[in-house]
């Protein structure tokens, strides 16, 4: 009897609520909110269903010298995959520092990663004005054709985004999203890839609600991708993906969940591979967090088990 | 028959290029951006991170030199 809530209490809320979708049933087209970048329009599912699992150890240092500039220090130790054509996995362990420095202003954003085998990760990101924004993103070996860039131009539209994008290899594309109503927002994209000679087309549809969020992507390559994302409270979500490649008939879908606690963040999925991962991101006092991350993979009969420690 | 007609080809290539000297136009500029891209790469790889670390460093608040250097 001290759970039900009294009737007369429910009758005020329903009210405001009705008055509310009557006041949402007209719609402003020229209002339209400004859509998700096309790139990101599976954000949630991947949150949830792709969290950044790893093998071995894991330290990270985050040290500010103030609010924009910040250095890192990582250390990682843990065997590595190698691509092997056999089907079976080839490990083998390495070691290694990576010195990161971070300068993040309103305007610029620079993070630059060095690891000890002479690689550079490098992400820049500039707002020119405040719809233009400039990309850049590259990755840098000492091995000659193995570095790898991306530079993106993107304009910020009212209900709209666009972007271009150029990459080393003569890579470019173009994407387009467009808000169609204030919950569905429509894109495409078209690439040119010139070393491959391939050329392809892609539409995507994204549809979210306060609760819910499902997107569905095709591409010419033959993918298609479907997700839906269910926020059953404010601390848990649950997740579901589903991708297909009707080219090389390749289907995987994956069901996950993700609880955002106080102080915890617990995500997992399960994967019609056969292969079950779980991170956790454990806050053990300001600044110090505690990480283990598992991957499970029965088909493969690789096992991958990590810890770490993030501080800053 | 097939390594006779490429022997034929690679004969007429050879004279085709003692023949002109000139570079044509496209060529040139293929070089070029082949040579800047090969110097901007060079250039990134070595400078990025101390040009992250210049422009963090003269920022403000400025930070001083022990914070830099010191791992607390």
């Amino acid at each position: 009897m001290a759970g039900l809530v009294p009737p007369g209490t429910a009758i005020p809320a329903d009210a405001s609520k009705t008055a509310h979708t009557k006041a949402d049933e007209k719609i402003d087209y020229m209002n339209l909110p400004c859509p998700i970048p096309y790139e990101e329009i599976h954000r949630e599912a991947l949150m949830s269903l792709k969290p950044e699992t790893f093998e071995g150890l894991r330290f990270d240092f985050t040290k500010g010298l103030n609010q924009k500039f910040s250095l890192s220090h990582s250390v990682l130790m843990g065997p590595t995959e190698l691509p092997s054509q056999s089907g079976e996995t080839i490990k083998i362990p390495t070691a290694h520092y990576e010195f990161g420095a971070n300068f993040i202003d309103p305007n610029l954003m620079l993070i630059g990663r060095m690891l000890t085998d002479g690689r550079l990760n490098a992400r820049v990101k500039w707002d020119l004005t405040d719809n233009l924004t400039v990309k850049a993103n590259a990755q840098l070996t000492n091995e000659p054709h193995m570095s790898h860039c991306m530079v993106n131009f993107d304009y910020k539209g009212k209900d709209y985004r666009s972007q271009f994008q150029m990459g080393n290899a003569a890579l470019f594309g173009a994407s387009y999203i467009q808000s169609v109503t204030p919950h569905l927002s429509l894109g495409g994209e078209v690439f040119w890839a010139g070393q491959h000679r391939k050329s392809g087309v892609g539409y995507a549809g994204r549809y979210e609600t306060d609760k819910m969020v499902a997107t569905g992507q095709v591409a010419s390559t033959g993918m298609v991708a479907l997700s839906y994302v269910q926020k059953v409270s404010e601390k848990v979500s649950l997740a579901t993906d589903f991708m297909y490649n009707y080219m090389s008939r390749d289907v995987t879908a994956s069901v996950g969940y993700d609880y955002i606690l106080r102080q915890s963040r617990l995500r997992g999925k399960i994967d019609s591979n056969g292969c079950t991962a779980a991170y956790l991101e454990e806050r053990l006092n300001m600044g110090l967090n505690f990480i283990l991350s598992a991957e499970i993979d029965h088909k493969k009969n690789d096992y991958k088990f990590g810890f770490g420690l993030t501080v800053g | 028959m097939a390594s006779r007609v490429s022997l034929k080809s690679r004969g007429k290539e050879g004279k085709g290029s003692k023949g002109s000297d000139e570079k044509s136009t496209a060529q040139c500029l293929k070089e070029w951006s082949t040579w800047t891209m090969k110097k901007a790469k060079v250039i990134t790889h070595y400078g990025f991170i101390p040009l992250v670390i210049i422009i963090g460093m003269n920022s403000d608040p400025k930070p001083q030199l022990y914070q830099f250097l010191s791992p607390v």
